[in-house]
Formats: C-alpha cells, sequence, structure tokens
C-alpha cells in the first residue's frame, strides 16, 4: 500500500518541479490505441508498448483533462489513506461539482469523461485501478458446482438458485475451495446462459457457465483466468456469430487494445472458440434465421481480417465467408431446432468432437 | 365640331411653382414622416451652406413644435450672413431662384427650388404665411411673407424692424400639417445626426416636440475650404449648354472663346476641334449655328481632354469624418478621401467612404449616404451607394452583414451630383460613382479587415488565458492533496508562469 501512495505523491510533485523550472507542465500518457499495442505470438496475447503522448497543462485543448488526471490521483490517494474502496461511478459523483468562478462548467460533465482517465492513471503510473482502491462497473455472473469463498461467506455457484453469483469487480481476494467441473463456457448472452441453466447444462456436462453479459467486463476476465491458472480446467467461449461476438473471445484469449496493459493477468491464450460460426448455418441448417450484416458490421469484419491473432488459415476463412454471405448468425437461432437443442446436441456435440475454432 | 378658339380658352401657362404644387412629390413631399424630414432638410442645407460661402463656423438651432393633429411648427435659425430685405421675397418666394444654380460649383444646394418648395408646402397645407427673421448686422427684419403661385413670386404680408441686437444670421418658422414626427431612421433626429457626422465643424441643437433638448456638437474647428467655381468641361457638355455659353459670351472667334470659356482646351486643343469638327476657329461665335454647336460637341466626344480640374472640389477629409465619426464612439473607425474622378466623361467627382465598428453602431450594416455632406435619407433602395455596398463580399473582411456592428458612410462629392429625381435623395447609376464606392468601401475594409482580426486574436488570447486561469485552482488544490503541499503556494506557481507566457 505504501508504495502506491508513494507514487501518487511522486506524480503530484513531479507537477510542481516543472511548474517551479517555469516549463509547461505535462504528465505522460501512454497510448491506448491499435498502434501502441502489440500481439506477442509466443505469449498469445496483447502487450503494450511504449507509445506515448503528453498531457500538456498549456494546450487548450488538454487543459481541462489534465486537472481532471489530478483530480482522480488525489481522490484515489484519499481513498487510500482513509483504505475505503468506491466504485468509478462513486468516483465520478464524488468529484463532480462547479468550477470555481463558472456558472455551468462542472469538473466532470458524465462518466464518459472520467472513466479514461482512470485508465489512462493505471497505464502511466503503472498502478492498477485495484491498487487504486477502485472497484470497475460489475456484470456478469457464473453457475455451477464450484465452492468460493468471498471474506466471511463461503458458498457453491450451484446452489445460489438459477441466477448464480454475480462476479464482483475485485476478484482477486475471493478463493476457490473446491472445483467439480471439466471445462468453464463462458457465454456471451445473460440469455443464452439463462437456457443452460434451464436445461441443467451445467450438471449433465460438468461445467463451469460464465454468463459475460457482452464483452467480458474486468472482474468476469479476472476470475475466468483465475480459475484456469488455479484449478487447470479448460476455457471454452459461446459467442453470436458476429463480428462482436468474435471480438469477446479475442478478448478472453489475448486481451482487449484498450487494457493491453493488463493482458498478463487477464487473458487467456488457450481458451478455445466453441461457436457461433458461420459453418454452423449449414451444418445445422439454420439458413431461415441469419440476419443481414449492417454496414457497421462489414466494417468490423474488415478491420477483424487484419489483427494479428485473427490472421490464422480458420478465422480468416470464417471471416470472409460472413462477408461473402453478408450475414451473421446469434446463438439464439438454435432455438428454432427446438429450446433443447443447444444443450443437447449442438454443444455436446461440437465439444465432444472438439469442433473448435482456432 | 369644335374650333380651335374652343379648344384654347382652356389654354393655360402654367407657373414653376404651380406645376410644383400639384407635383410636390417631386420635390420629396410624399408621406407624413417623409415631408416632416424633407422641410427640415431644405432649411438646413441652406444654413449649411449660407454659412460655409461666408467662413462662419455654423451654428444651427432646429426646433419641432406640436400644434395638432398632424400639425407642427418648424423653425430653423443659422448664423451666417443674414438675407437682405429686398431678396427675402426671391430667396423664400421664388422657385428657380438662388445663388447656386447657375454656377458650375460644388454646394448642397443646386437648383434654387429648395426653400420656396418648403414654404409652398406650409402655405398649401395649412394657409399660414412663413416668418422670416433676417439680421444682415446692418439691418434686423422680421417678415411675414406668401407665395404668390400663379406669379412664382413672395408677397410681403408684414414686415417690421428690429433693433439691432448683435446677432446676425436668419430664422425661418413655418408651419405645417399632413406630417408627423417620430425618432426613426428618416426622422429629423436621424437626419440630423448624419448632418452631424459629416459636418463636424457644425453646431446643430435640436428640440424635439416634447421638448428633448439635442446637441450634437462641433467636433472639428476647422472651417471646410471653399468651394471654387469651375469651368465646364468640353465633355460634361450638350449642344444646347455651348449655343447659350457662346451668345452670352465676350469672346468674338470660336477659337478664344473654346480657350476661354471651357476647362483644358488649349490652342492645341483647340487646333485639334477645329480639325475633327471641320468648324473653324476663326468663326464669329455669336453667328454658331446649331449645326456648328453639333460638331463642335461632337468633337469633343472623339478627343481626349485632360480630366478636370478637381480644385473646386471639397471633400470632408478622413481626418474630419472620423471626427464625425465620433458621434457614434466607434470602438474602430477608417475613413478615406478617393483621389478625383469623372463621371458621363468630364463632370468631376470625389468618393469619400468612412467606417465606424462598435460603439453605438447597431448589429447589422447601417448604410450613411450623403451628397456633397447632405444626408441622403430616403430611397436608399434605388442609389448607387446601396448598390455599391451590397456588390461587396463583406464575409472576406469578416463583416456578417446581419450581426456585425458597423456604420458605413459615403458622401460624394461633385459640382453636380446624377440624383435620381428632383426629391434629391437618391444618386443615379452612374458606372464610374459605383466603381468608386466599391473602391473606396474594398480599401477602407482592408483597415477593418486588420483590426477585426488583430481583435479576434486578442479575443483569442484573452480566452487561452481565461481557461489556464479557469483550471488552475482545481488543479493546484488536486495537487496539494497530492502531495501535501500548500494550495495557495501552487496556484501561484501556476498563475506566475501563465503571465509569463502571455505576458
Ligand atoms: N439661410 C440662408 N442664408 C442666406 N442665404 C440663403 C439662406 N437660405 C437660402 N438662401 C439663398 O436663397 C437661395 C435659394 O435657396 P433654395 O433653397 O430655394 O435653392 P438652392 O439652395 O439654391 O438650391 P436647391 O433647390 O437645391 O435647394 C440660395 O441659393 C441662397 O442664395
Ligand atoms: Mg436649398
Amino acid at each position: 500500500m505504501k508504495k502506491t501512495e508513494e507514487k501518487l505523491t511522486e506524480f503530484g510533485e513531479s507537477i510542481i518541479k516543472q511548474l517551479e523550472k517555469g516549463r509547461d507542465p505535462y504528465i505522460k500518457i501512454t497510448q491506448r490505441s491499435l498502434g501502441n499495442v502489440k500481439y506477442d505470438d509466443v505469449k498469445g496475447f496483447l502487450v503494450m508498448g511504449n507509445k506515448y503522448s503528453k498531457r500538456y497543462y498549456f494546450n487548450i485543448a488538454h487543459t481541462r483533462k489534465f486537472m481532471q488526471t489530478l483530480l482522480i490521483a488525489s481522490y484515489c490517494r484519499q481513498l487510500i489513506s482513509e483504505n475505503k474502496h468506491a466504485g468509478i461511478r462513486e468516483l465520478y459523483y464524488a468529484l463532480k461539482h462547479t468550477l470555481e468562478g463558472t456558472k455551468k462548467e462542472n469538473t466532470f460533465e458524465d462518466q464518459d469523461e472520467s472513466n479514461p482517465i482512470i485508465e489512462d492513471l493505471e497505464l502511466s503510473l503503472n498502478i492498477l485501478r485495484e491498487e487504486l482502491n477502485l472497484t470497475a462497473d460489475r456484470r456478469g455472473y457464473i453457475y455451477g458446482d464450484i465452492v468460493i469463498k468471498d471474506g466471511e461467506d463461503q458458498f457453491n455457484c450451484s446452489k445460489l438458485g438459477r441466477g448464480g453469483w454475480a462476479v464482483p469487480g475485485n476478484v482477486e481476494e475471493i478463493e476457490f475451495k473446491r472445483v467439480n467441473a471439466k471445462y468453464i463456457l463462458v457465454v456471451e448472452t445473460a440469455a443464452m446462459a439463462d437456457r443452460l441453466i434451464e436445461e441443467k447444462f451445467a450438471q449433465k456436462n460438468k461445467a463451469l457457465i460464465v454468463a459475460c453479459q457482452g464483452q467480458a467486463p474486468r472482474g468476469v476476465r479476472r476470475l475466468i483466468k483465475r480459475i484456469r491458472k488455479e484449478a487447470k480446467l479448460p476455457v471454452l467461449v459461446f459467442t453470436d456469430g458476429d463480428p462482436y461476438g468474435w471480438y469477446i473471445y479475442s478478448t478472453i484469449k489475448q486481451g482487449s487494445i484498450n487494457l493491453a496493459y493488463l493482458s498478463k493477468r487477464l487473458s487467456v491464450p488457450d481458451s478455445k472458440f466453441v461457436g457461433m460460426t458461420i459453418d454452423d448455418i449449414e451444418m445445422y441448417g439454420l439458413e431461415n434465421v441469419t440476419e443481414k450484416l449492417k454496414e457497421t458490421d462489414i466494417k468490423r469484419i474488415k478491420e477483424e481480417l487484419e489483427y494479428p491473432w485473427f490472421k490464422t488459415k480458420d478465422w480468416q476463412r470464417q471471416l470472409k465467408l460472413a462477408l461473402k454471405k453478408g450475414v451473421r448468425i446469434e446463438q439464439q437461432a438454435l432455438a428454432n431446432k427446438s429450446l433443447s437443442f443447444v444443450a443437447d446436441k449442438y454443444l455436446p456435440e461440437k465439444i465432444k468432437n472438439e469442433m473448435f475454432l482456432s | 365640331m369644335k374650333t380651335a378658339n374652343d379648344l384654347f380658352k382652356e389654354f393655360k401657362i402654367l407657373s414653376v411653382s404651380e406645376f410644383f404644387k400639384k407635383n410636390a412629390d417631386m420635390l420629396g413631399y410624399t408621406g407624413k414622416i417623409r415631408s416632416m424630414t424633407i422641410l427640415v432638410h431644405e432649411m438646413v442645407t441652406n444654413a449649411l451652406d449660407a454659412c460655409e460661402e461666408a467662413h462662419i463656423l455654423p451654428e444651427i438651432r432646429v426646433e419641432i413644435d406640436h400644434r395638432g393633429d398632424s400639425h407642427y411648427e418648424i423653425s430653423v435659425e443659422d448664423n451666417a450672413t443674414g438675407i437682405p430685405l429686398k431678396f427675402i421675397p426671391d430667396v423664400f418666394g421664388k422657385m428657380l431662384a438662388g445663388s447656386k444654380a447657375h454656377r458650375n460649383m460644388q454646394s448642397r444646394g443646386q437648383q434654387g427650388i429648395g426653400v420656396s418648395g418648403a414654404v409652398m408646402y406650409s402655405q398649401v397645407t395649412t394657409g399660414q404665411p412663413a416668418v422670416i427673421i433676417s439680421s444682415t448686422g446692418e439691418e434686423m427684419w422680421e417678415v411675414k411673407m406668401n407665395l404668390d403661385l400663379q406669379k412664382n413670386a413672395g408677397k410681403i404680408i408684414e414686415k417690421n424692424k428690429i433693433n439691432d441686437n448683435g446677432w446676425r444670421g436668419t430664422k425661418i418658422v413655418i408651419e405645417a400639417k399632413d406630417v408627423t414626427y417620430n425618432k426613426s431612421k428618416y426622422s429629423p433626429y436621424n437626419y440630423l445626426r448624419m448632418s452631424s457626422i459629416a459636418n463636424p465643424h457644425a453646431r446643430i441643437e435640436f428640440i424635439e416636440p416634447d421638448g428633448t433638448k439635442i446637441l450634437f456638437p462641433r467636433s472639428s474647428k476647422t472651417l471646410p475650404k471653399s468651394p471654387k467655381i469651375m469651368k465646364l468641361h468640353p465633355r460634361g457638355m450638350s449642344t444646347d449648354d455651348l449655343l447659350v455659353m457662346a451668345k452670352n459670351c465676350r469672346a468674338r472667334k470660336l477659337g478664344s472663346f473654346l480657350r476661354s470659356e471651357l476647362a483644358r482646351v488649349s490652342r492645341k486643343k483647340a487646333e485639334e476641334i477645329e480639325r475633327v469638327s471641320g468648324v473653324s476657329l476663326d468663326k464669329n461665335v455669336s453667328r454658331l449655328t446649331w449645326n456648328d454647336a453639333e460638331r463642335v460637341v461632337n468633337a469633343f466626344k472623339k478627343i481626349d481632354f485632360m480630366a478636370p480640374s478637381s480644385e473646386g472640389l471639397i471633400p470632408i477629409g478622413e481626418e474630419n469624418i472620423i471626427k464625425g465619426l465620433s458621434l457614434i464612439n466607434p470602438e474602430f473607425s477608417v475613413a478615406i478621401t478617393r483621389a478625383p474622378k469623372t463621371y458621363r466623361g468630364g463632370i468631376p467627382f470625389i468618393i469619400e467612404v468612412g467606417l465606424a465598428y462598435g460603439g453605438k453602431s447597431e448589429p447589422g450594416i447601417e448604410i450613411i449616404r450623403y451628397a456633397n455632406r447632405s444626408p441622403l435619407v430616403f430611397d436608399q433602395g434605388g442609389c448607387v451607394i446601396n448598390e455599391a455596398v451590397k456588390s461587396i463580399d463583406w464575409r472576406r473582411y469578416r463583416v456578417n452583414l446581419e450581426s456585425t456592428p458597423l456604420t458605413v458612410f459615403v458622401n460624394v462629392t461633385s459640382t453636380h451630383i446624377p440624383y435620381t429625381s428632383a426629391g434629391k435623395q437618391a444618386i443615379a447609376m452612374e458606372e464610374e460613382i459605383f466603381n468608386e464606392v466599391r473602391f473606396g468601401i474594398m480599401e477602407t475594409c482592408r483597415g477593418l479587415k486588420r483590426y477585426m482580426d488583430s481583435k479576434r486574436r486578442a479575443y483569442r488570447k484573452k480566452q487561452r488565458i481565461d481557461s489556464l486561469l479557469k483550471y488552475a485552482p482545481e488543479t493546484s488544490k488536486a495537487i496539494s492533496r497530492l502531495t501535501g503541499r500548500d494550495t495557495d503556494k501552487v496556484k501561484n506557481l501556476f498563475i506566475k508562469l501563465i503571465e509569463k507566457k502571455y505576458a
């Protein structure tokens, strides 16, 4: 704990030093763009490069962000010294107020202003959000035969009702007491996860079902990573058959462009992709339940074609096939066969035969 | 069948005054507001002309009194030379009589109709006589007079000699109906305001019907130079002009007549005229025929003459325009007097343009037009000045037609202003005048643009400093919370650096 506080103090001191020398003070901000992210094919995940930009107080376009960066840093220091934790929305409201001498301008107008600056700080000071005593917005749940100890409480995630256990933003402190499963199945939509739970898929297949509800949040990703590492369970990913779903898989596998600096702590390079694929359409006779690709989907697929980690033969074929057919396929389209089709046939068959896209 | 005698029983010769009584609109008397302003205009221009000719700094007092429904009394007083008693009936009662029309010289009045027209309007709307009080320094008279419209002459009804009290000048008091007073763009108020701008050497006092006293102060003590009478330039002449002059001149032969009576005709030029026209220079001028004169005038058009002298033209001058515009209290003003040019081949004119930005200027462009310093208030739409202003690409000069507070001043100085009508409120679309006004505006606009640019730069700099200062307190507080240092000391570091960078 001492170390983080020291880093924050040093950060403030460095600004004062620049001011005293009569220099236009700046904050080094590591760039979080595709241009500063490399795919390490040995490690199998994304790593952050060392390109940075400078946020100058005297650049009018930067001044406001400069102030915001320091406001957030000082707030985190206060949290640490009071030994308290805050959510990033709480941080936003705690810091939001009207600027002295103005009528309407606030320190932060909405949370979209404070969120990226938290990431800036993590990166630039090389301090994790958790170490800044900040918790991420929470989303996602886990269901299955795993016993977790969280503080005073200990529970089995298959005995908490159909909702499973909601994954908190910070899972550093939890312990896995017992795991009785063969693999983790990460599911994009909550609706699909609910379907699998109702069909007793977890019990029948000895699976842990993790619903990420869209792009997997940090808590969920860290949870998956820890179960993979500590319980040695393989990770299978099941998303919609569209560029958005595929990117969810790619994030779990090798990290996101935004959070590339966390890849080592969050990514599971050997995770496998179960579906949906464009090939599924023909294989399971789903031609009638496809959706047409939108303009933005096509653009996104073309970008994905260029990502180094999608440069494998199978993925290139899959992406090009999507463009050629001009369609996408949702997980829930499988209901077209029957409600239990996904749990009784589609998943068991694909998993048993290791029909993974790699 | 009717005979010629039957028909000619009705034949009448109409006097000029009768003609204008029937056609008062030709003199500008249309509508209640306009008629009021025209009355004031005729009297005030005469007052300014009279002062200038006598080299007197004008002190003019205008008073308008409410008498009843659409009924007012208007009086204008000046401090010029006064008018000798025997001229009073002609000055105020005879149309086409005056000291200005027959000479080729720049003055506000040029037709000898103006003030007699005002008296006529007063008489036909109220039946009341005009009252003139005038002192020449030797005698002072108060005269009540009427117009005899048929004879086109003034008729004194009553005259009283008044004991001299040291005052010199003229005061004319008339009543008028079918007029009204308000404070619009077309009102006497705006007319006098505009007069004051173009005549910074004049002091004008104005008393409105409700008793409000307004002073347009004198902002320059220098009298404008007196214009000179100029010889006519060959290019400006018609066959008829030439014949009339030939009949009245002292020279005997055509050659000496051309050289002595016209401008820019040298011995060599006279010989060229002889060659081109085929009319001998030795011809006796009194025997010049229409045909001869026509051939000479046609020759004028084919020969290059030096441009007419403009020494007789007295512009306001850049410095005085800026002084005049100071009435608006502008943030920035610029003025230009263009070099003399001619239109219709031989009539000299000078264009002056002034711009006043900010101050009392209202948002949007206001055009104030002048002919020989006399404000043109009406008929803006048909005026060459308006057309020229419209032809400018104002955005290039950082001017927004709707929102920039800008007054555009244009004065046309000439021995002969080409008005579109006898109402003398709009100048005709002469191409040369149009171009000169355009060039004048563009020249002043360059100055305006420089000012606007530097203003914009200053504004940006101020905005920059403001926003740097705006974020300093919060940033300092945050740094102080991070480091434990004193907030004010950190803030001072920021402020010192901002000051250093933008000093
Ligand atoms: N206030 C005055 N003081 C001295 N002389 C005057 C005054 N007002 C008019 N006069 C004389 O009376 C003449 C007639 O004036 P009037 O206004 O009728 O014609 P104008 O000024 O010559 O031409 P315009 O018809 O263009 O006004 C003038 O030319 C001038 O000689
Ligand atoms: Mg006159």
